[in-house]
């Protein structure tokens, strides 16, 4: 049949699409509106049958055995690839150096792929609206991440990073039910959930999150902040209705309304370093030059699943003006107003969505990296953090440093310098 | 028989170096080499909906995007949805005060109770159904963003092709200034976008209207705080999953996916590209038309009686070794020469004499008249049993590592009658080929 293929749609082939998450892979054709399927970014381990998260996964010989096995799946069972497709991977600027290079092995040397494009998440989101620069936020599963582009070029330096997205609200979400969450077994006796063995796993906490819990209004959080932070006076807003939570066939769980409305305050909360997913946004757009600046105001993306929690972009947009008000940033940034794009796609695809239409592009075969090319080049990817020449590969000190440069250390050492002589600037 | 409970008792080592069980190989019957999950290519062969297992070409497939056109999933729990009759009285508008009764017809899920009705979708007249589709209301706009990116990405393209012919002037060769770094940036793909050239040129014909910021967002409605939520009216993720276009929230937004289809897959040797594995085209046969799996090529080892397995101390342990080929098969046991799996935790001692293996027979298995034993001369202290293709024999085993599971190799060697088709039409002889294939054993844990 493959010959039908092209004759009756002229040429080149469809690439497909996969946007690998942490928490969920997005995957389908190029040119179609939305991904064909959404599915866990897990893996079952032949062995041992357990589930396993595939970013999880240390060892680099263990993880080609199950990016083989995973890759299979969403080539066979989700979205039913035909023979010799181009490949366009949506990816975080931050995927460990490991993760992408053992991906790259298994789409080249298993799957013999013709062609491979990796291509960050954040400048993909831009193609779905048509406009060159924006300030792209990417809240996901593990992190989020705050990255200016500018007329197509990311600017990396102003990069911003948090280790705080929706897993940190499943760890402060299941701490706070096994301290006040409370069963209700079928002969209606109430014990606490810590005394129920495990009976709430991650997937149960996320159900719990998507369907119970929203992000308050900035108001009512002060008031929870001062209250948490000791303030004397302070009172907690009268808590929404709490939740019957039916856990299995005999337990129902009562989710106080307290936990509902308090679990993503997690992300709003300032830590140590005074940081929080709104102020990301502004730092990002202190460390730009300030000519750009008010362009990125004004063309604020959000991306990624968490994004989509009840309440959230009203949120942050209330923080970004209230935090221009503090001291903290008042003098350092001259910004009058602060708007928002709204993606054509729902926000967890939007990334996928812009892999998509960049995929259709006749340059994606220069852009891409062909076999030849990869094993040319001893199976070396072009990657942002490293100094290695990819087209004069000769270079073998440079090869070495590749080696070397770790990409996880790198979202703190881009936070670190808080940069002085920025805001000296302005 | 410890290896019908746990096949990776005995596996096998295919040309790749990968370590497996023989249901899970394929022999190459053109490079004659065992081959494994690795060495071997997928293809997609034929689409079929697993519902109504109804076979469809690749182009159809293609067009409705891998959907049955008539099978739904429930969209609340996943399963099959079934079509359902029922009559409904119609007013007939001739004259009002009768009523005729009609034939309808809905979806409606046997697992979860789900209906179409539930949604208030109408009722359709045929059941074939005539669902409407759900659009998105994206679509418009997306599609005018791929061609304004393709017309983009074209001027992009004849921009580099000038670039190539128009020799540049050391002194305006700007990419040094920058030094290393962004040199090797610039070269570095994946990060630059196609925004980099001039979007706002003049001469662009095709143009689109950006996408405009707005400085309002969906607000929380102020009813969350005071409205107790309706847990079964919410939609878990899974089921907004499901709809990656649309992903409701609510359940009255529910909609009746079509059904994905599944695939028949073929598999293919790297090496010399002739198929392994072809399946029947009819997606209701599980019959292949080739294939050529390991076990039917390749004699078994199976594990028979395991005795109790002792340190430094020597046991008799029975092997059984099946002939899957129609012929007569000699089978000769080799010691592997060296161990680069680290695999051996035991001293064998392997038979010495052939292996002689009568040939596969489906109907001896009912056929108890005929003793075919007597047409051996089996060596007593080796061969323990015979009855048809199968034969039972003894190898000798001395553990000698204690806090390990028992593990020996070998190789066996067997000649193989090659049947290639391009031997077979010029009418010679079967060429015998004696075929090498290391072998591991796992006796497991000592036991006393």
């Amino acid at each position: 049949m493959p010959m039908f293929d092209t004759l009756a749609y002229g040429g080149e082939k469809t690439p497909v699409v996969f946007d690998i998450g942490t928490a969920y892979t997005k995957c389908g054709f190029s040119s179609e509106c939305s991904p064909r399927k959404i599915v866990p970014s897990t893996v079952k381990k032949a062995k041992t049958g357990e589930l396993v998260n595939i970013y999880d996964i240390s060892d680099r010989e263990e993880l080609y055995r199950l990016l083989i096995d995973f890759v299979h799946l969403l080539y066979f069972r989700h979205v039913l690839v035909p023979k010799e497709r181009r490949v366009v991977i949506v990816e975080s600027v931050f995927t460990p150096t490991m993760f992408r290079e053992t991906l790259a092995g298994v789409l080249f040397k298993h799957y013999e792929v013709p062609s491979v494009v990796f291509v960050p998440a954040h400048l993909m989101a831009l193609f779905t609206l048509g406009i060159p620069s924006g300030l792209v936020m990417d809240c996901g599963y593990k992190q989020t991440i705050v990255l200016p582009v500018y007329e197509g070029i990311p600017v990396l330096k102003a990069c911003q990073a948090l280790p705080f997205a929706s897993k940190a609200v499943h760890n402060y979400l299941d701490a706070q039910l096994r301290e006040h969450g409370i069963v209700r077994d079928s002969q209606g006796e109430e014990k606490p959930l810590s005394s129920v063995k495990d009976i709430v796993d991650e997937n149960i906490l996320e159900d719990i999150k998507v369907r119970c819990c929203f992000v308050t209004k900035l108001d009512r959080a002060q008031q929870i902040h001062a209250v948490s932070a000791g303030i004397k006076d302070a009172e907690l807003p009268a808590p929404p209705p709490d939740v019957q939570y039916p856990l299995d066939g005999a337990n129902t769980l009562t989710i106080p309304g307290k936990i509902r409305e308090h679990t993503f305050e997690i992300l709003f909360e300032r830590d140590s370093e005074e940081q929080s997913v709104s102020t990301l946004l502004l730092d990002a757009i202190i460390q730009c030059p300030i000519d750009i600046r008010k362009t990125l105001a004004e063309n604020i993306i959000l991306i990624g699943g968490t994004c989509m929690s009840v309440g959230f972009q009203h949120r942050i947009l209330t923080e970004l003006y209230s935090l221009l008000n503090s001291p903290r940033y008042k003098n350092r940034l001259a910004l009058k107003s602060f708007k928002f794009h709204h993606p054509p796609s729902k926000r967890n695809c939007v990334a996928w969505l812009g892999g998509a239409i960049f995929g259709i592009q006749e340059i994606l075969s220069t852009r891409s990296i062909s076999r030849d090319q990869y094993t040319k080049n001893h199976c070396m990817l072009p990657d942002w953090c490293s100094l290695y020449d990819y087209e004069e590969s000769d270079n073998h000190s440079a090869i070495l440093l590749k080696k070397e440069a770790s990409k996880e250390v790198l979202p703190s050492v881009s936070k670190s310098p808080r940069s002085p002589v920025v805001a000296k600037k302005v | 028989m410890a290896t019908y409970m746990d096949v990776n008792r005995v596996q096998y080592v295919a040309f790749s170096g990968t370590v497996a069980p023989l249901s899970k190989l394929y022999f190459c019957r053109h490079c004659l080499k065992l081959r494994s999950r690795d060495c071997v290519s997928q293809e997609v062969d034929s689409y079929y909906c697993s519902n109504c297992l109804e076979n469809m070409p690749s182009p159809d497939a293609k067009l409705k995007k891998n959907r049955c056109a008539n099978c739904f999933d429930c969209p609340s729990c996943g399963h099959s949805l079934s079509t359902r009759a029922t009559s409904v009285a119609f007013q007939d508008p001739d004259n009002p005060g009768k009523s005729t009764p009609k034939k309808v017809y809905y979806l409606a899920c046997g697992f979860c109770r789900w209906t179409s009705r539930d949604v208030g979708l109408k009722d359709q007249l045929i059941a074939s159904g005539g669902w409407q589709e759900q659009e998105n209301p994206n679509e418009k706009r997306i599609s005018e963003l791929l061609d304004y990116y393709k017309h983009l990405a074209q001027k992009d393209q004849t921009e580099r092709e000038k670039k190539k012919y128009s020799r540049r002037r050391s002194y305006l060769h700007l990419s040094e200034k920058f030094g290393l770094t962004s040199h090797a940036i610039k070269k570095r793909s994946a990060l630059m976008g196609i925004g980099g050239i001039s979007i706002k040129d003049d001469d662009l014909s095709v143009d689109i209207e950006p996408s405009l910021a707005i400085d309002k967002v969906e607000e929380l409605p102020d009813d969350v705080f005071t409205k107790p939520i309706v847990l079964t009216d919410v939609t878990t993720i899974r089921q907004r999953h499901a709809n990656p276009d649309f992903q409701p929230t609510h359940i009255s937004q529910l909609y009746p996916r079509h059904k994905t289809m599944l695939i028949k897959r073929s598999q293919r040797c790297k090496e010399c590209e002739h198929n392994l594995s072809k399946p029947e085209f009819n997606p209701s046969s599980i019959k292949f038309r080739i294939q050529l799996v390991a076990l039917h090529h390749v004699p078994e080892f199976r594990i028979m009686s395991l005795p109790n397995l002792q340190i430094n101390k020597e046991v008799q342990l029975i092997l059984t070794l099946f002939n899957p080929l129609d012929t007569l098969t000699h089978v000769a046991l080799l010691p592997s020469p060296t161990d680069e799996l680290k695999w051996d935790t035991a001293k064998v001692v392997l038979p010495t004499c052939e292996l002689v293996l009568s040939p596969r027979d489906d109907t001896a298995e009912f056929d108890d008249t005929v003793d075919q034993q007597q047409n051996f001369k089996d060596d007593p202290s080796v061969v323990v049993s015979r009855k048809s293709n199968k034969i039972g024999f003894i190898v000798k085993v001395t553990p000698m590592i204690a806090d390990d599971d028992v593990r020996i190799s070998f190789i066996m060697k067997y000649d193989y009658k090659n049947m290639t088709p391009a031997l077979q039409t010029e009418k010679k002889q079967p060429e015998i080929t004696w075929l090498q294939f290391p072998v591991l054993v796992n006796l497991g844990k000592i036991t006393g």
